[in-house]
């Protein structure tokens, strides 16, 4: 298992588990985490799952592909160089106890 | 494992009148079912219906060879898979996208929406579907398109044809000959505006596809823009109309609506409820299993997600309009690669402007007589009419 630690933009910080292989928009959506939408399931189509990764943790996640760079400019919050799509991301156990800030709002 | 049961006696003319007691019938016995009137196989509920459209690999929508075709005269993204698909979805995007709406589209919309509430006689009774919710749809959509020449009656024609043609699986030559002079029509429009939107760019989806570093093909842009209008009016209206519907039968739950100002909750209630767009369908392109039921390749199965918006696994007294639930996640937009590119645009014109400036300019607006509204469709749903008394 690997474990996220959500911030919601109110400073709420919520710990889940997850199945490594999981993404962490899903882990977020099994686990009732409000901050994140995932509408379009995972298919970097609607930018409802939009996260900051932590500073300290940045470096050790992917860099974003192509798909995601496209779509992040339709998320709804500022786009800064933490942004994420959280779908486009895979728990692995190298991600192990990563910290993602959540947007006020996805739409 | 066995096929999928049948159902031979649920008529198309029944789907179109009332389907819900169907599929709520449906959920509890034969969640996936071929039904035989629309030769397809049903998924009513919730944990199917997203499973298919997150799958395109298994479950396709790259069917060249539906009525689509001739009533679009092209193969258009609704159509395509992958890469294909993505890309030219992504043409349009830019213009789509919240932060564009807000800079560019908001304040226009609201002059709109105020424009079109203004016109609205002030006495008496009104049919507040054909009066505001289409034509205003019509309008938004012309702006945020970039074809602001066509007429609120063009647009609502047009877009009607498209969708008679789409769905003209008898294969009848007449919505064919109807579709053949809107894309003559629409083709001139857009032809003749071309040029202005190259000369002058801006942020409207048409302009934004022609002036693009790597544009895609021109007759791709003239599809986009004919699946935007295809898509882009008729679940607008019908979800304004619905929740309209939905508060003025509930004056209580109206007024705690309008306390809180929820009308994005009042929004996303409303298309859960009555999915304006019901039902989709995919190609399956490798024997699976849903369900614990064998889904032979070849078949064409139907997402009816107006019926997983109201699957009992995810909502209790999901037949009942009810604005405060603990949570919503509907699939009104669909799921997967092709999860609708215009719900910001719906949410913001429907849920956050047209909602509250309507109640704001008839506070009093009431429902005389709510069985004299009446609803139709099978794969788009909404109320035909919806007579209202503005004061
Ligand atoms: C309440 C309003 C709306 C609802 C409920 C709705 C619903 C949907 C649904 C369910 C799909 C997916 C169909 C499928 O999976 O095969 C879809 C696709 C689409 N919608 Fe919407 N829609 C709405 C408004 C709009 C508007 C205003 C636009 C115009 C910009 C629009 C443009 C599109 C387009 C272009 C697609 C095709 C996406 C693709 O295939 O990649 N929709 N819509
Ligand atoms: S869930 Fe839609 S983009 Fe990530």
């Amino acid at each position: 298992m690997v474990q996220v630690h959500f911030v919601a933009h109110d400073g709420t910080r919520t710990s889940v588990e997850a199945e490594a292989g999981t993404s962490i928009m899903a882990a977020a959506v099994a686990n009732g985490i409000d901050g994140i939408v995932g509408e379009c399931g995972g298919a970097a189509m609607c930018a409802t799952c939009h996260v900051y990764l932590d500073p300290a943790d940045a470096a050790r996640v992917p860099d974003r592909a192509e798909i995601e760079e496209e779509m992040l400019d339709s998320a709804a919050a500022e786009v800064t160089g933490f942004s994420r799509l959280s779908c486009q991301i895979t728990l692995e156990p190298g991600l192990d106890g990563l910290v993602v800030h959540l947007p006020q709002s996805q739409h | 494992m066995p096929l999928a049961p049948s159902n031979a006696e649920v008529s198309f003319d029944q789907l179109t009148l009332d389907p819900y007691p169907v599929y709520r019938r449906m959920r509890a016995e034969t969640p996936v079912v071929r039904v035989e009137s629309v030769k397809r196989t049903f998924l009513t509920k919730a944990a199917h219906t997203r499973l298919v459209k997150d799958n395109p690999e298994l479950f396709s929508s790259n069917d060249p060879n539906t009525p689509m075709q001739p009533a679009f005269r092209a193969h258009t993204l609704m159509r395509k898979d992958g890469a294909a698909h993505r890309r030219e979805r992504m043409a349009m995007q830019p213009s789509f996208t919240p932060k564009v709406i807000k800079s560019n589209w908001a304040e226009k919309y609201e002059a709109i929406a105020k424009d079109y509430i203004a016109r609205l006689p002030q006495d008496g009774g009104v049919d507040l579907y054909r009066d505001l919710c289409g034509p205003v749809a019509a309008r938004i959509l012309a702006v945020i398109l970039g074809i602001e020449d066509a007429t609120d009656e063009q647009m609502m024609r047009w877009s009607q044809n498209l969708i008679d043609g789409a769905g003209n699986f008898a294969w009848r030559p007449g919505p064919f000959e109807v579709t053949d002079r809107a894309n003559d029509e629409m083709n001139a429009l857009f032809d003749r505006i071309a040029q202005r939107h190259l000369a002058d760019p801006g942020p409207s989806a048409f302009s934004v596809m022609l002036n693009a570093k790597d544009p895609i093909p021109r007759e791709q842009i003239y599809a986009n823009l004919k699946i935007a209008i295809g898509g882009g009016i008729n679940e607008p209206r019908d979800a304004l109309a619905t929740i309209v519907y939905g508060l003025l039968r509930d004056p209580g739950q109206f007024e705690e609506v309008r306390r809180q100002e929820a009308w994005d909750a009042a929004f996303e209630e409303g298309v859960r409820w009555v999915a304006p767009i019901q039902a989709s369908s995919r190609l399956v392109l490798e024997d699976c299993q849903i369900g614990g039921w064998d889904i032979p390749k070849g078949d064409t199965v139907m997402t009816i997600q107006a019926s997983s918006n109201r699957d009992e696994d995810v909502y209790e007294n999901g037949e009942d309009f009810i604005v405060f639930r603990p949570s919503n996640p509907h699939q009104a937009f669909g799921s997967g690669p092709h999860h609708c590119a215009g719900a910001n645009i719906a949410r913001r014109t429907v849920g956050q402007i047209m909602l509250p400036l309507l109640f704001d300019a008839f506070p009093r607006m009431s429902l005389p007589d709510a069985e004299a509204v009446q609803w139709r469709g099978f794969g788009f749903r909404g109320p035909i009419n919806l007579p209202v008394r503005l004061n």
